[in-house]
C-alpha cells in the first residue's frame, strides 16, 4: 500500500514536471530554493526571480547551447521554509526531478542543512547565507553567491568613520544563526578599527523594539548598528530609535534592503544618519536596467528588493558553466568549468573568487559591492567598491 | 530611574495592544471553545486591508480602520457560518481548521501584496517628551481606542441582550439552548466580534510598527501567553494579563536584554500554572 | 454526538480483547514492510519522503499517545530536541552506537519529563495545550542560550554516522533502515502501551473525574502516558537528527508541534493507524507542494480544511465508519 502510493507520488512528480515543456528537445531544470513563505519569503523568492531571468534569457535565444543541443531551460522552485528540514527536503525532493543544479538557498539554517544531503545527491548549489561556515572544503559542490561581513566589514566601517566619527557602537540582531554569524563578524571589525562594541539581540518574532532600545540607548552609544535584522526590522527599530530621541548614526553591516527600511522607517527625513552595506551598486543604471530586463522578458513586475540582482550572476554563471562544459548531467564536469569562468555579468560588472580566506574554498562570488551613506538626511548615493582579496 | 520609568511607559502601551489581541482570543475560546490559531491572520489581514484602503482608495486613515474591522469581522462571520458550525463541538477539528485558514490566509497575502514590508505611516507622529522621557503620540492613541474599545466591549457584553445570550452561552451551552438561544445565530456573531478586534489591532499597529506577510506569526504566541496568565474565557483576567505580560516583556528586555527578557516571561507564566491552574481570573474549564 | 467516540467503539477499541488489536498488528506490519522499500528501490525520492515520513510518524504516534488521554500536547518537539540533542552531542564524544544511543534518546527525553509531568499535567482541557506551547518555546531559548552544550544558534553539524555491531550506517540506504527501525519501536511500544492500559486511558478519555471516583489512580497513567510520550519523541528526534546529519534549532521549532498534530487529527484519532495514514498523507503533500513556491503553504492549507470537512473523525475515522456502514448494507 506504501509502496505503491510512493510510486504514484513519483509518477505525479514526474508529470507535474514533465507536461509543461515537452518538446522534444533537450531540457534542462534548474532548482531554485529559499523560504518562499512566512517573513523571509523576499529573499527566496528573489532567489527564484533571479534564475527565472537568467532562463529566460536563455530560452528568448532559443535554449542553451549544450554540445549540439539548444536546452530549453525551466526553473523548479522549491520553498525550504527557512529550516535545515525544509532545505534538506528540498533537495532530495528536486533530486527526484533529476535536478543537478540548484540556485539557493538563502539563509544559515538552510545552508546548514542542504549541505550534507546535496553533497550526496551529487547537486551544485548556490547559498547565500552569511553563516561562518557558509561553504566547506569538504563540501566542494556548494558556492557561495557573495561574500559575508569578513570580506567588506573593514572597508564599510573606514568609509562611514570618515563620515560618521565614532568611539562605540551597539549591534542589535535576531538571536538566532542569521543574526550572531554576522554581529560576532561585524564586532570584530570595529574593534579593530578602535570602536568599542556592545551586543544586543532579540528574538526572531518580535514586533515592538522599543524595550531594546531603552536598553541599548542606556549604553550611550554613539552609533547603532542594526547588522542583519530584516529590513522590516530595522525599519522599526531606526523608527523607534529616533522616537527615543537617539541622534547619532545608524550602520547597517548586514542584508540587503534599504529601500523597505527607508519605507518602514518613514522615509529620508526620519533615518537622517545612516550608512549601510548594500550587496551590489544600486545605483550603477546597468543594475538597476534588470528590473526592466525582468519585466521585458518574463512578462511579470519584479519582487523587489536587491537580493534578486544580486543573486542573478549566479544562475547566469551557472548556465555558462552548462554550456561551456558541453553537459547537463556530468555536474564535476561543469563545477570544474564554473570555478574557472571568469567572474563577470553583463549587469554586475567584473569580480573575483573570493573565499579561501574566510573559507578555505575559493567558491564564492565577490562582485562590486556599495557602500550607501545619508547624511542630515540627504541620500549621498551608493558609493561603488571594487572588490579585494 | 530613567529606563525604569521609560519601560513601565513601554509596557503599559504593549499591554494596550496584546488586551485588544487577547479579548478577541479568550472571547472565542469562552463563547465557542474554538482555540483559534488564525488570530494573527485576522490581525494582519487587518493590517492590509487598511493598508490598501488608505493606498488604494484613498481613504483617511480612521475611515480605513473601520473598513479593516467590518472586513475581518465579515470573514470571522462567514468562515464560523460556513466551516466552524459544522463541527464546533470537535475542538480539534476546530483547532486544525482555524490552522488551514491561517495557511490560506497568509498566503493570499504573500501573493496578493508580495513579500516586502508595505509604506504604511501613521497620520500622527511624534513624541512628548518630558526630560529623558517621552510617550509616544502614537501610542497614546492606540492606547485610547483600546480603551475604548475594552469598555465598548465589556458593555455589549454585559449590559446588552446580545451579550447576555452570548455569556449564557459561554457558562452553559445545554441550559443556555434550552432557554431557546441559538447558537447557530450567535456563534458567527461572537466570531465576527472577535475576529473584527483582531483586525483592529491590526490596523492600528502595523502602520506603528511594520506591516509585511510574517507579522501574524508572533500573534498567536502572544495571545496564548496572555491568555494563559489571564485565566481562559475570562474577559477581566485577559485584560489584566495583558498589561502584566506588556510590563514583564518590558522591563525585562530592557534589564536582561531581548533574548533571556522573553525567556523569564515564559518561565514566570509556567511558574504561574504551578501555584495557580487556573490562571489569575481563571474558572474550571471544560476539557477541551 | 461524538462521532470520535462512536467510530472508536466501533473500531472495537473500547472491548476488551487480546494484548494487541488488529489495528496494532495492522501497524506493526506496515512497518516491517518498510523495510523492504529501501532494498526494493533507489529512488532518491522515495528515500527522501520515506524517511521523513517515518520521522513524522514517530512523532505523530507521541501526540496521539497524549491525545488518548484527551490531551492535546504541543510539548513534541521539546522532547524530540532533548532526544536528538542527546544524539549529536554523544556523537561529538565519539558515541556511535545505535542500541546506546536508542536507549538514551529514549530514556533522556522521559526522564526529563518526569519532572515536568509534575508540573504540567494538573493541567487539562486548552491550559495543557497552551502550557506546553510554552514549553516548546522555553526550549528554543534555552537552545539559543546554551552555546556551550549545543552549539547555540548554529546547532550541531557533521555527526558522525550511527553504528550497529561494529558497521556504519552511513549510506542513504542504511540511514532509511534505522529509521524504519525507530519507527517500528515506536510503534512496539505505543501499542503495547495504549492496549495494555487501554481501559484506563479510555476511562481517562471519557470522564477523568468519574475515573477517579470509581478509584482510578488517575495520575498514574497520565503521568506514565507523558513519560512514554516524551520518549517516543526522542526517537523521533534521534531519527530527525540522523536524516540531517545536524542537529539545528530550526527543526524543534515549538510551531513544527502543529504539524504532528496535523498528522494524527487528520489521519485519525481513532486508531494507532490514524498517526501513520496522517503523517503519509501530509508529508507527501508537503514535499508535492514544495515545489510550488510560494503557495505551498496556501496547499497545504486548503488540504487541511478540506479533510477536516469532508472526512469528520480523519482519514482513518472516516473509512471504519464507511465500511461499517458498507457491512451493516450487506
Amino acid at each position: 500500500m506504501k509502496s505503491r502510493c510512493l510510486v504514484f507520488a513519483a509518477a505525479a512528480f514526474a508529470l507535474g514536471g514533465g507536461a509543461a515543456y515537452a518538446q522534444g528537445g533537450c531540457e534542462l531544470k534548474l532548482g531554485a530554493m529559499g523560504p518562499m513563505s512566512g517573513g523571509a519569503a523576499q529573499w527566496g523568492l528573489g532567489m527564484e526571480a533571479a534564475a527565472t531571468l537568467a532562463a529566460a534569457e536563455v530560452n528568448a535565444q532559443g535554449g542553451l547551447q549544450v554540445g549540439d543541443k539548444k536546452c530549453h531551460v525551466t526553473i523548479i522552485s522549491y520553498d525550504s521554509k527557512y529550516t535545515a528540514d525544509g532545505a534538506a527536503a528540498g533537495s532530495n525532493g528536486l533530486a527526484s526531478q533529476d535536478i543537478k543544479f540548484i540556485i539557493g538557498p538563502v539563509g544559515s539554517p538552510e545552508n546548514t542543512g542542504i549541505k550534507p544531503v546535496a553533497a550526496r545527491n551529487g547537486q551544485l548549489a548556490w547559498n547565500a547565507s552569511y553563516a561562518k561556515n557558509a561553504l566547506e572544503a569538504k563540501y566542494p559542490l556548494m558556492f557561495h553567491i557573495a561574500p559575508g561581513p569578513s570580506a567588506w566589514a573593514d572597508t564599510l566601517i573606514k568609509t562611514a568613520k570618515q563620515t560618521f566619527p565614532m568611539k562605540s557602537v551597539a549591534l542589535i540582531a535576531p538571536n538566532d544563526q542569521g543574526g550572531t554569524d554576522i554581529v560576532s563578524v561585524d564586532a570584530a571589525a570595529y574593534r579593530d578599527n578602535g570602536v568599542t562594541t556592545t551586543e544586543e539581540y532579540y528574538q526572531r518574532g518580535t514586533t515592538n523594539f522599543a524595550p531594546i532600545i531603552t536598553r541599548v540607548l542606556a549604553l550611550h552609544p554613539d552609533v547603532v548598528d542594526t547588522a542583519s535584522s530584516p529590513p522590516g526590522d530595522a525599519g522599526v527599530i531606526i523608527k523607534q530609535l529616533r522616537l527615543a530621541g537617539f541622534g547619532g548614526p545608524i550602520g547597517r553591516l548586514g542584508g540587503p534592503g534599504t529601500d523597505e527600511i527607508l519605507r518602514v522607517a518613514g522615509g529620508l527625513d526620519v533615518v537622517k544618519n545612516f550608512y549601510w552595506f548594500e550587496t551590489v551598486p544600486t545605483e550603477d543604471p546597468k543594475v538597476r536596467a534588470i528590473d526592466d530586463l525582468y519585466r521585458k522578458l518574463v512578462g511579470k513586475e519584479p519582487v523587489g528588493g536587491t537580493s534578486f540582482w544580486a543573486d542573478l550572476p549566479a544562475a547566469r554563471l551557472t548556465l555558462k558553466a552548462i554550456s561551456m562544459a558541453g553537459t547537463i548531467d556530468d555536474v564535476q564536469k561543469v563545477a570544474e568549468v564554473l570555478r574557472k569562468l571568469p567572474v563577470e555579468d553583463p549587469n554586475m560588472g567584473k569580480g573575483i573568487w573570493s573565499g579561501q580566506k574566510a573559507f578555505s574554498i575559493n567558491q564564492e562570488l565577490f562582485f562590486p559591492f556599495g557602500v550607501g551613506i545619508i547624511k542630515d538626511g540627504k541620500n549621498l548615493g551608493v558609493k561603488k567598491v571594487e572588490p579585494v582579496m | 530611574m530613567q529606563e525604569f520609568l521609560q519601560a513601565a511607559i513601554i509596557g503599559v502601551s504593549l499591554g494596550a495592544q496584546y488586551a485588544l489581541l487577547a479579548l478577541g482570543f479568550t472571547l472565542i475560546f469562552g463563547i465557542l471553545g474554538v482555540v483559534n490559531f488564525a488570530h494573527g491572520g485576522f490581525y494582519m489581514l487587518g493590517g492590509y486591508v487598511a493598508y490598501a484602503c488608505v493606498s488604494g482608495l484613498g481613504l483617511p486613515y480612521p475611515l480605513a480602520v473601520l473598513v479593516a474591522v467590518l472586513a475581518t469581522a465579515a470573514l470571522g462571520y462567514l468562515f464560523e457560518l460556513f466551516m466552524l458550525e459544522r463541527l464546533v463541538d470537535d475542538h480539534l477539528a476546530t483547532l486544525m481548521l482555524t490552522l488551514g485558514l491561517y495557511l490560506v490566509i497568509s498566503t493570499g497575502v504573500l501573493t496578493v501584496f508580495g513579500p516586502l514590508s508595505m509604506q504604511f505611516e501613521f497620520p500622527v507622529t511624534g513624541a512628548v517628551h518630558a526630560g529623558p522621557i517621552y510617550v509616544p503620540l502614537e501610542n497614546l492613541i492606540v492606547l485610547a481606542v483600546c480603551s475604548t474599545a475594552i469598555v465598548a466591549l465589556y458593555l455589549v457584553l454585559f449590559r446588552t441582550d446580545l451579550g447576555r445570550a452570548l455569556r449564557a452561552l459561554a457558562d452553559d451551552r445545554a441550559v443556555a439552548m434550552a432557554q431557546g438561544l441559538r447558537p447557530r445565530l450567535l456563534f458567527p456573531l461572537a466570531f465576527a466580534l472577535a475576529t473584527g478586534l483582531a483586525g483592529l489591532t491590526g490596523a492600528l499597529v502595523t502602520p506603528i510598527l511594520a506591516l509585511s506577510p510574517g507579522v501574524g506569526d508572533p500573534v498567536l504566541a502572544t495571545s496564548f501567553l496572555t491568555v494563559i496568565l489571564g485565566g481562559l474565557g475570562s474577559l477581566g483576567g485577559a485584560a489584566l494579563a495583558a498589561f502584566i505580560v506588556g510590563i514583564v516583556e518590558a522591563y525585562s528586555s530592557v534589564y536582561f536584554g531581548g533574548s533571556i527578557g522573553a525567556l523569564v516571561l515564559f518561565v514566570l507564566v509556567l511558574l504561574l500554572l504551578v501555584f495557580r491552574p487556573t490562571g489569575l481570573l481563571g474558572r474550571e474549564i471544560r476539557g477541551a | 454526538m461524538d462521532v470520535a467516540r462512536d467510530v472508536r467503539q466501533s473500531a472495537g477499541l473500547a472491548r476488551q480483547g487480546p494484548l494487541l488489536g488488529a489495528a496494532e498488528i495492522a501497524a506493526l506490519l506496515i512497518f516491517a514492510a518498510s523495510f523492504a522499500i529501501p532494498l526494493l528501490t533507489r529512488s532518491v525520492l522515495v528515500y527522501s519522503v520515506l524517511n521523513q515520513i517515518l520521522v513524522g510518524v514517530v512523532a505523530a504516534l507521541s501526540v496521539w499517545i497524549m491525545l488518548r488521554m484527551n490531551l492535546l500536547s504541543f510539548a513534541t518537539p521539546t522532547f524530540m530536541a532533548i532526544g536528538g540533542y542527546t544524539v549529536a552531542i554523544a556523537g561529538q564524544y565519539d558515541i556511535t552506537d545505535g542500541f546506546l544511543l536508542t536507549a538514551a534518546s529514549f530514556a533522556l527525553p522521559a526522564l526529563v519529563a518526569v519532572p515536568l509531568g509534575a508540573l504540567v499535567l494538573r493541567l487539562r482541557g486548552t491550559y495543557f495545550v497552551l502550557v506546553t506551547f510554552v514549553l516548546s518555546q522555553i526550549m528554543q531559548l534555552l537552545l539559543f542560550e546554551t552555546p556551550g552544550l549545543t552549539g547555540g544558534s548554529n546547532g550541531i553539524a557533521g555527526i558522525p554516522p550511527v553504528t550497529l555491531l561494529g558497521m556504519e550506517l552511513a549510506s542513504n540506504r542504511a540511514v532509511l533502515l534505522f529509521a524504519c527501525f525507530l519507527a517500528l519501536l515506536a510503534t512496539l511500544i505505543t501499542a503495547l502501551l495504549t492496549r495494555f492500559f487501554r481501559q484506563h486511558f479510555a476511562a481517562i478519555e471519557e470522564n477523568e473525574i468519574l475515573a477517579q471516583s470509581l478509584g482510578l489512580v488517575v495520575w498514574r497513567y497520565k503521568a506514565l502516558g507523558f513519560v512514554v510520550a516524551a520518549g517516543i519523541a526522542g526517537l523521533a528526534g534521534f531519527s530527525l537528527v540522523n536524516m540531517l546529519l545536524t542537529a539545528h534549532p530550526s527543526s524543534f521549532d515549538s510551531i513544527t508541534a502543529v504539524d504532528f498534530i496535523a498528522y494524527t487529527i487528520v489521519g485519525g484519532r481513532v486508531s494507532i493507524l490514524g498517526p501513520i495514514v496522517g503523517s503519509t498523507v501530509l508529508v507527501w503533500a508537503t514535499n508535492l507542494f514544495g515545489t510550488h513556491g510560494q503557495y505551498a503553504q496556501g496547499l497545504y492549507g486548503v488540504l487541511i480544511l478540506v479533510v477536516v470537512l469532508a472526512a469528520r473523525g480523519g482519514i482513518v475515522g472516516t473509512v471504519v465508519t464507511l465500511l461499517r456502514r458498507i457491512r451493516r448494507a450487506a
